[in-house]
C-alpha cells in the first residue's frame, strides 16, 4: 500500500529525515518509536503534505501512485489520514459541518454521491457513540475550547467517517489520562481492518498496550536504527532509548 | 437625498438578484418607505407607527420613552454605470427607549455611498448598529455617537468586505458624555485583490463621564497581498474611574487551520471559503432579523467570490 523509499526531507535548512525505507501493506499496524527530535512527527506530516517539510530525497508510492507531488486535499481523497498530535480549533465552523464537506469532498472525488444532511446526521451520531463523543460537541465550533482528550477524541470521530485506508497518528496518546487513552484505543481498534493500514507514531509505549502493532521501527537522528515485532516496544520501554543511539554510535 | 429602486435588470457575471424590495422577505409589520423598514412597539408591546421627518439632505428619527424599534436600510442596486448615493439619518433615543438598526450596502460596481448616523443616546437607551458593507466602489461609512444620558448603552458592529479596487471607510466616534455608560465596537474586514480597507474609530470618555466602559476592536483579515487594511482605534479618556480598552489585528488566513482543513479533503478554495466565512459569520449571526440574516449570507457569498 505505502512504499517509501530513503525519503530525506528537511524542515527549513535543517535536515530531518535522512533516508526512511519503509513499506507498509493492507492490514499492518506499524509503531514508530524514537526520541524527541528523531524525525517521526516529520514523517507523518511529510506524508500528509503539510507545508514547511521539503522533500530533498527519495521517493512514496501510495497504492502504487507517487504520492509527494500531490495536495494535501488529494492525498486525503485517496485514502490517508493524519490524526494531529496538536488538533486545531476553527472558530465559526461546526465540527458537523465541517466533518460534512470533508466526507462529500471526499465522495466526489471518488466518484461516489454526496450524502444529504439528514444521512450525514445518521452517520456521524452513529460515529460518535464509538468515541463516545456527546452530541452537542458535533454542533460546536472545531475543537474549539475542547480539552486535550476531547480534541484526540475528535480526530479518531473524523478518521472514523472518512473510513481512510492508511490511518497516520502522530502522538495521539500524548497529553491524554488513562480514560481517555482506553477511549481512543477502542476507537482506533474498532476501525482496524483487513483493508486498512496504521502508523501509530509515538513516543511511550503506553498506547501500543492497547493498540498492538505488527512492526516496531524505532528511528533515531532521522534513520530507522532498529525494526522489531511488538517486543521491541516493551524493550524500549525497559532500556529507553540511549542503547540504541549508543550501538549506532559504535557500528559507525 | 438620492435612493434607488432595487427593481433592476440582472447584470451578467454578478450572480443571483437578490430581492431586498420584497416585503414578503420581511417578517410581518415593517412597512417598506423608499429603501429602509421601520418596525416598533411601545413598552406593552402593541405596535407604534414612527414616521421619520424631512431635515436639510437626510431624515430625523425619535424613538419615544420606552419604545423598541427596529430600523433596516439598504441601499442596493445593479446598475453597472458610476453614480452615487447618500445616507444621512439623526436619531434621536429618548428615555429607555431602543433601536437596532441594520445596514447593508450592496451598490454597483461603479458606486460611491456615503453614509452619515448621527446619534444622540439619551439617558437608559439603547443604540445597537449593524452595518454590513459588501459592494460599491467606494463606501464610507461615518456614525457619531453621543451619549448623552446617564446608563447609556451602545453597540457597533461592522463588517466589511472588499475586493477588486474598492475603498471602504468607516469612521465612528462614541463620545461617553454621562456617567455609566457602556459602549461595545467589533469592526471586522475581509479584504482582497487591491482593495482597501479603513477603520477610523475614536471613544472620547468626558469628564463627568465615570464609571464608563467601552471596548473597541477591529480585526481585519486579508486575501491578497496587494489588499491593504488601515486601523486607527483610538481613546481620549478625560475621567479617572473608567474600564476602556481597544485593540486591532491585521492578518491572513491560519496556515495551519487551512492545512488541517485540506488534510480531511476539504479543497483549497473551499477551505478557504469556510475560514472567511467563520470569520464573518458570528457578524451575521447576531442579526435578529431571520429575514435579514438569509439574505446577508448569499450577499457574503457574492461579495467574496469575485476575484481581483
Amino acid at each position: 500500500m505505502l512504499d517509501i523509499q530513503n525519503l530525506q526531507a528537511n524542515v527549513g535548512d535543517k535536515q530531518i529525515l535522512r533516508g526512511i525505507t519503509l513499506k507498509i501493506n493492507k492490514g499492518e499496524v506499524h509503531a514508530i518509536m524514537g526520541p524527541n527530535g528523531s524525525g517521526k512527527s516529520t514523517l507523518a506530516n511529510v506524508l500528509a503534505g503539510r507545508e514547511g517539510y521539503t522533500v530533498t530525497g527519495g521517493s512514496v508510492t501510495f497504492e502504487g501512485k507517487p504520492l509527494l507531488d500531490r495536495a494535501p486535499e488529494d492525498r486525503a481523497a485517496e485514502g490517508i489520514f493524519l490524526a494531529f498530535q496538536y488538533p486545531v480549533e476553527i472558530p465559526g465552523v461546526s465540527n458537523s459541518y465541517f466533518m460534512k464537506t470533508a466526507l462529500n469532498a471526499v465522495r466526489k472525488h471518488n466518484g461516489q454521491p454526496e450524502l444529504d444532511a439528514m444521512d450525514f446526521l445518521k452517520l456521524i451520531k452513529e460515529k460518535a457513540k464509538l468515541v463516545e463523543i456527546p452530541e452537542p460537541m458535533l454542533s460546536r465550533a472545531v475543537n474549539e475550547g475542547f480539552s486535550g482528550g476531547e480534541k484526540k477524541r475528535n480526530e479518531i470521530l473524523q478518521m472514523a467517517i472518512l473510513e481512510p485506508k492508511l490511518c497516520l497518528l502522530d502522538e495521539t496518546d500524548s497529553g491524554l489520562d488513562i480514560d481517555a487513552l482506553q477511549i481512543v484505543a477502542k476507537g482506533i481498534n474498532a476501525l482496524r481492518s483487513p483493508d486498512r493500514a496504521f502508523i501509530v507514531v509515538t513516543h511511550y509505549q503506553r498506547l501500543l498496550n492497547y493498540v498492538q502493532p505488527d512492526y516496531v521501527h524505532v528511528l533515531s537522528a532521522g534513520r530507522i536504527v532498529k525494526s522489531g515485532g511488538k517486543d521491541l516496544a516493551l524493550e524500549l520501554e525497559k532500556k529507553g532509548y540511549g542503547w540504541l543511539e549508543e550501538a549506532k554510535v559504535a557500528a559507525r | 437625498m438620492t435612493e434607488k429602486s432595487s427593481s433592476s435588470p440582472a447584470v451578467a457575471g454578478r450572480g443571483p438578484i437578490i430581492d431586498f424590495m420584497d416585503p414578503r422577505q420581511w417578517h410581518s409589520g415593517m412597512t417598506a418607505k423608499e429603501g429602509f423598514w421601520l418596525e416598533a412597539r411601545s413598552v406593552d408591546g402593541s405596535s407604534v407607527t414612527l414616521s421619520p421627518e424631512p431635515v436639510k439632505e437626510g431624515r430625523r428619527l425619535t424613538i419615544p420613552q420606552g419604545c423598541q424599534a427596529t430600523l433596516i436600510e439598504k441601499n442596493e442596486s445593479m446598475r453597472p454605470e458610476p453614480y452615487t448615493t447618500q445616507s444621512k439619518w439623526e436619531i434621536i433615543l429618548t428615555e429607555g427607549s431602543k433601536l437596532n438598526h441594520y445596514k447593508l450596502v450592496h451598490e454597483g460596481p461603479e458606486a460611491t455611498h456615503h453614509s452619515f448616523l448621527e446619534v444622540d443616546v439619551r439617558k437608559s437607551a439603547s443604540f445597537q448598529s449593524h452595518v454590513f458593507l459588501f459592494e460599491g466602489a467606494q463606501i464610507r461609512n461615518t456614525i457619531h455617537v453621543r451619549m448623552t444620558g446617564e446608563d447609556a448603552d451602545c453597540l457597533l458592529e461592522g463588517l466589511y468586505v472588499g475586493s477588486g479596487k474598492r475603498v471602504i471607510e468607516n469612521h465612528t466616534l462614541v463620545d461617553h458624555q454621562k456617567p455609566r455608560g457602556t459602549s461595545r465596537e467589533l469592526y471586522k474586514g475581509i479584504l482582497d485583490g487591491q482593495s482597501r480597507g479603513v477603520f477610523d474609530g475614536l471613544v472620547i470618555v468626558q469628564k463627568e463621564a465615570q464609571k464608563t466602559d467601552s471596548a473597541q476592536t477591529n480585526r481585519n483579515l486579508l486575501l491578497s497581498t496587494e489588499a491593504k487594511a488601515v486601523s486607527n482605534p483610538e481613546l481620549k479618556i478625560f475621567a479617572n474611574d473608567v474600564k476602556c480598552k481597544h485593540g486591532s489585528t491585521i492578518g491572513q488566513i491560519d496556515a495551519a487551520q487551512l492545512f488541517y482543513m485540506r488534510s480531511r479533503g476539504v479543497p483549497l478554495a473551499e477551505a478557504r471559503r469556510l475560514l472567511v466565512y467563520a470569520f464573518a459569520s458570528e457578524m451575521i449571526n447576531q442579526v435578529e432579523v431571520p429575514a435579514l440574516r438569509e439574505i446577508l449570507f448569499p450577499c457574503l457569498n457574492l461579495a467574496t467570490s469575485i476575484k481581483k
